[in-house]
């Protein structure tokens, strides 16, 4: 069998790849310019997208590849732009896409359902089409020679103009990659108060992060920062929750966390439950005596 | 400017409950409006509010059990004209692709359209895919993830959040265009906007074609909780929030 691999970064790549490898004998990676690293696939189908064009546009251009190819299994990038590609991609194959597969077993793959209250096993159809995150597939098991054949560009009957495209400036810690997460929630009552989170975070070597109605409803953090359900999903050596109530939606997005801590002035709060130490006290007596005792 | 907003009807997850053998119980969770699709419909009552004359058409498909009143007036309440239902068990738990095959019957008895407006993705699958499958389906174009859109003559300038850039884009009507939850708030029905909502018109059919899903679920549990600890320190307690510091040291 064989697998194609759809993504826009080369990190991404490189773990699809790895994935694809497992799954099928021959790995076809498909490449935006020349996204992908020679020596993670066998072949590359190498894509220019030219100026103007919006990379989800490529759709009809990897839809040829896709019938080209003749590929049993389908491993994509879980990117906007990709999800768009992948997506008009299973329409031509007749099927949909299992999206943000977290595991495999054989073509069966698990992803979360209600933002992980479940956890859903899907089968696919004839044609295996799956997104898959980091994180799932060693990236250490991509190889092949790599060797590049360019794909004309197909131009999309009714195309999208892209008119510009603007860097999104990233404010503070990269919270994927941060050993210690806190997380600010509701028991914030004022903005002011983050001030001392932010120096237990410094002290502990921690990044900050929150709960939906913090970005959402009050603004206090960018988005980028809401850590549950469509947002960020860690899994920290520590994670200490503030003010944080314990709801479901968040707590998907830390419960694999190796220590979880827990400060609410609620006793009876869920996160106390979830937790490995909780202390309960208002946050606004509690993060100063805790500032001063780390 | 002719709008459809497509929306998915799902049980409310908060009250959601998890059987001893971790299957959902769904038995006090009400039919809802998936949250994001509040914000997409939003966003197509604002597009029609921008220029005048347009009409807001809500589309959705499920199982019989999505034929709620309440519901229905809940969508026709938000500055829609009018609500349109395949309600059939055959429907239910359609994936994206079957999904789209229905709405695109649906959009096309519609007699053409301008924009179809989707969410950013459900609250069960957030599988963010049927927006561009009911695109294909319709051979038409599909900007997704927009934080803005603005309609100049046939085409919209929409402004699209991605992972690591803000693209603007331009795309000519008849288009899909899904928003993110960032674009606009959804409204607080009124409760005059409720009672003026049951008297707009509102179509409930069963499906006319079987358009069976692909995917196969397998299986559907909540994960097992991890153990924890679950030591609770009172604050007010001598030493309490030392100790408390104490384990977090020792845990980094």
């Amino acid at each position: 069998m064989k697998a194609l691999v759809i993504a826009e970064h080369a990190d991404a790549a490189r773990e699809l790849c790895a994935g694809a490898r497992t799954m099928a004998d021959e790995v076809v990676a498909i490449s935006f310019g020349d996204t992908v690293e020679p020596g993670v696939s066998d072949r590359i189908a190498r894509i220019s997208v030219p100026e103007g064009a919006v990379l989800d546009d490529a759709a009809d251009t990897v839809v040829g590849v896709f019938d080209a190819e003749k590929p049993g299994v389908v491993l994509a990038e879980p990117t906007r732009h990709v999800k768009t590609i992948v997506g008009k991609l299973a329409y031509h194959a007749g099927t949909a896409v299992i999206t943000d597969a977290i595991s495999f077993e054989g073509a069966t793959a698990t992803s979360l359902y209600f933002g992980g209250i479940a956890q859903r096993a899907q089968k696919p159809g004839d044609v295996a089409v799956y997104t898959v995150g980091s994180g799932v597939f060693d990236p250490a098991g991509a190889q092949g020679e790599g060797a590049v054949e360019d794909v004309a560009w197909v131009a999309p009957v009714r195309g999208t103009k892209l008119v510009s495209s603007q860097p999104i400036e990233k404010s503070g810690v990269d919270l994927t990659k941060a050993d210690v997460v806190m997380a600010a929630g509701r028991g914030f009552t004022e903005e002011s108060q983050l001030d001392v989170a932010r120096d237990i975070c410094e002290k502990i070597g921690g990044g900050l992060g929150c709960t939906r109605p913090l970005t959402e409803g009050l603004d206090w953090f960018p988005r980028e920062a809401y850590i549950g359900v469509s947002g960020l999903m860690l899994s920290p050596k520590v994670y200490v929750g503030i003010g944080t109530s314990g709801q479901m939606q968040h707590m998907v997005g830390v419960n694999r966390a190796e220590t979880v801590f827990a400060i609410n002035k609620d006793k009876n709060a869920p996160i106390f439950k979830q937790c490995d130490y909780g202390l309960v006290g208002d946050i606004k007596d509690v993060l100063p005596a805790l500032a001063a005792a780390l | 400017m002719k709008i459809a907003v497509a929306f998915k009807v799902v049980h409310d997850d908060q009250d959601i409950n998890v059987k001893a053998d971790r299957a959902l119980d769904y038995s006090r969770a009400g039919r809802v409006v998936s949250t994001y699709d509040l914000n997409a419909i939003e966003a197509a009552a604002q597009l029609a509010a921008a220029s005048e004359g347009s009409t807001v058409t809500a589309l959705t498909v499920g199982d019989a059990g999505i034929d709620n009143s309440k519901l229905k007036k809940n969508v026709l309440a938000r500055g829609v004209d009018d609500l349109r239902m395949v309600a059939d068990d055959a429907c239910a738990g359609l994936d994206a692709h079957a999904t789209a095959l229905v709405l695109g019957d649906m959009v096309e008895e519609l007699g053409g359209f301008d924009v179809i407006v989707c969410g950013d993705g459900s609250a069960d699958d957030f599988a963010q895919q049927v927006d561009v499958q009911l695109a294909a389906r319709l051979g038409v174009p599909v900007v997704t993830s927009a934080t803005n859109v603005q309609a100049k003559g046939g085409v919209l300038e929409v402004e699209r959040t991605l992972e690591d850039v803000v693209e603007t884009v331009e795309v000519e009507c008849p288009c899909v265009v899904s928003v993110t939850p960032d674009m606009v708030q959804p409204r607080i029905p009124g409760m005059k906007d409720v009672l003026a909502a049951g008297k707009k018109p509102m179509n409930v059919t069963t499906a006319a074609t079987a358009h069976a899903a692909t995917l196969e679920t397998v299986s559907c549990l909540a994960p097992e909780q991890a153990a924890r600890k679950q030591e609770i320190m009172d604050a007010a307690e001598d030493g309490a929030i030392e100790r408390f510091a104490q384990a977090i040291k020792a845990a980094l």
